[in-house]
């Protein structure tokens, strides 16, 4: 990955290990020129070039798939799909120890709202507490997570897709793609998907974006779906 | 010192109460008003220390409005009484309980509810309840004409008798009644698209 972030010169001569850049007055900037946040978009970057990764909804079912890479012999990829609770699922792009971090604080969140409410929580409740979480890391200086968040579930609005960015930026959406190759995988999805498509057309079409955007035949692919009716999500 | 009660109907709920606040053998106050809105669809009825209870109503007011900004829905009947009965909870393992005991009625999707929320921590469902020091008195009428097919307008008599018979007899509770409906219709109906799919 790089260290660098994008194009932007960056005249940081301190000796800290973060790359804000020091203005004209001399002291420490975290934004680039044209108001642009270097280390988010070194953490975008560092997700675009993650495993790729899909999210897709309809108002039946909401799944993820995940490309799971290769290893050596005798060494085991590691998950990729994870259960927040039990209606809600969720997979990720980027540095798989940021993803990991994500994915606990979404889990014990989950488990939080279960201790003072009483009842499983919302999936808008989770994307918003894990995009506070991240937004902290643009405000300090230390490095953003370097990890998008696809979060699938069902609540008592149906069932929900969401994304949420290394900067907290988050959107809601039938289908997203994220990852390594992710637009040429999106691309399939916009022409393929429909509102009413079965589960198995679904899992086949996120099957086949990911084939297409890694260029491998029968890659490895991890699944978790959440049907609307029976609200469990499962890993296939 | 008090008696405060509350009935589920299959229309909504129904808070009843005395209105006096005692101060030992002196009564402080002749219209004390011990049935506090959170808002339009749940309400608590407080027996114990007033200021403890409006303390953890203040909070539930706004933990609800929050809540429901955050996730675009309410906070069920059910969800309002745990985080209400988590905070009173706190307070005990503090060693600074809030004391009161707390009739939480209210009304959401899924139609009308009273619960019962203490210092304790502990939470239970009712179809009615009582509390307060009248609360004996009280539950003899409860029990004598209660049934789960009784109007909201039929749950208003018999609070009204229910707290009068308290009041007759229990020096604790006194100077009139309150008494706070609830209907069912208030309750905000959320778009379920779960539903409409199974249709």
């Amino acid at each position: 990955m790089s260290e660098e972030g994008g194009t932007a010169p960056n005249n940081n001569n301190s000796n800290f290990g973060f790359s804000g850049t020091t203005n004209n007055k001399g002291y420490m900037s975290y934004y680039g020129p044209g108001g642009r946040m270097l280390l988010v978009e070194s953490a975008l970057e560092a997700v675009s070039r993650g495993s790729t990764t899909i999210g897709i909804k309809t108002p039946t079912f909401a799944l993820t798939s995940s490309y799971i890479k290769p290893t050596r012999p005798l060494m085991e990829p590691s998950e990729k799909i994870f259960t927040i609770d039990g209606h809600v699922g969720a997979t990720g792009s980027g540095y798989i120890g940021d993803i990991l971090q994500s994915i606990d604080e979404l889990r014990i969140e989950a488990q939080k709202h279960r201790l003072t409410f009483e009842s499983p929580i919302d999936v808008a409740s989770l994307v918003k507490h894990l995009s506070s979480y991240l937004h902290t890391y643009t405000i300090y200086a230390v490095r953003p997570q370097a990890a998008s968040i696809i979060i699938a579930g069902t609540d008592q609005m149906g069932t929900q897709l969401y994304q949420v960015d290394p900067g907290g930026t988050y959107f809601r959406g039938s289908a997203f793609t994220i990852g390594q190759f992710s637009d040429s995988a999106l691309n399939l999805i916009q022409q393929e998907y429909s509102g009413d498509m079965t589960a198995e057309q679904a899992i086949q079409l996120s099957k086949k974006a990911i084939e297409r955007a890694v260029g491998e035949d029968k890659p490895l692919v991890g699944i978790g779906i959440v049907y609307a009716e029976e609200g469990i999500f499962k890993k296939l | 010192m008090t008696t405060i009660i509350g009935i589920k109907t299959k229309e909504g709920v129904v808070l009843g109460s005395d209105k006096r606040a005692s101060k030992g053998f002196f009564i402080g106050s002749k219209i004390t008003q011990k049935i506090a809105k959170v808002d339009d669809t749940l309400a608590v009825a407080i027996a114990g220390q007033l200021s403890d209870a409006e303390y953890l109503v203040k909070v539930a007011k706004a933990e609800r409005r929050l809540v429901e900004l955050r996730r675009g829905f309410p906070l069920s009947v059910k969800e309002s009484t745990r985080l209400i009965s988590n905070l009173a909870y706190s307070g005990l393992k503090n060693y600074q309980p809030y004391f009161v005991e707390l009739l939480v009625g209210g009304v959401d999707g899924d139609g009308g509810h009273i619960y019962v929320a203490d210092m304790s921590g502990a939470v239970t469902g009712e179809d009615f309840a009582a509390s307060g020091s009248g609360a004996p008195i009280a539950y003899g009428v409860l029990e004598s004409v209660y049934n789960n097919e009784i109007t909201n307008e039929q749950a208003q008599e018999i609070a009204t008798k229910a707290v009068t018979a308290a009041m007759e007899r229990d020096p604790g509770s006194g100077n009139g009644i309150d008494i706070l409906t609830i209907p069912n219709l208030l309750a905000v109906v959320r778009s379920n698209p779960k539903k409409e799919a199974k249709r």
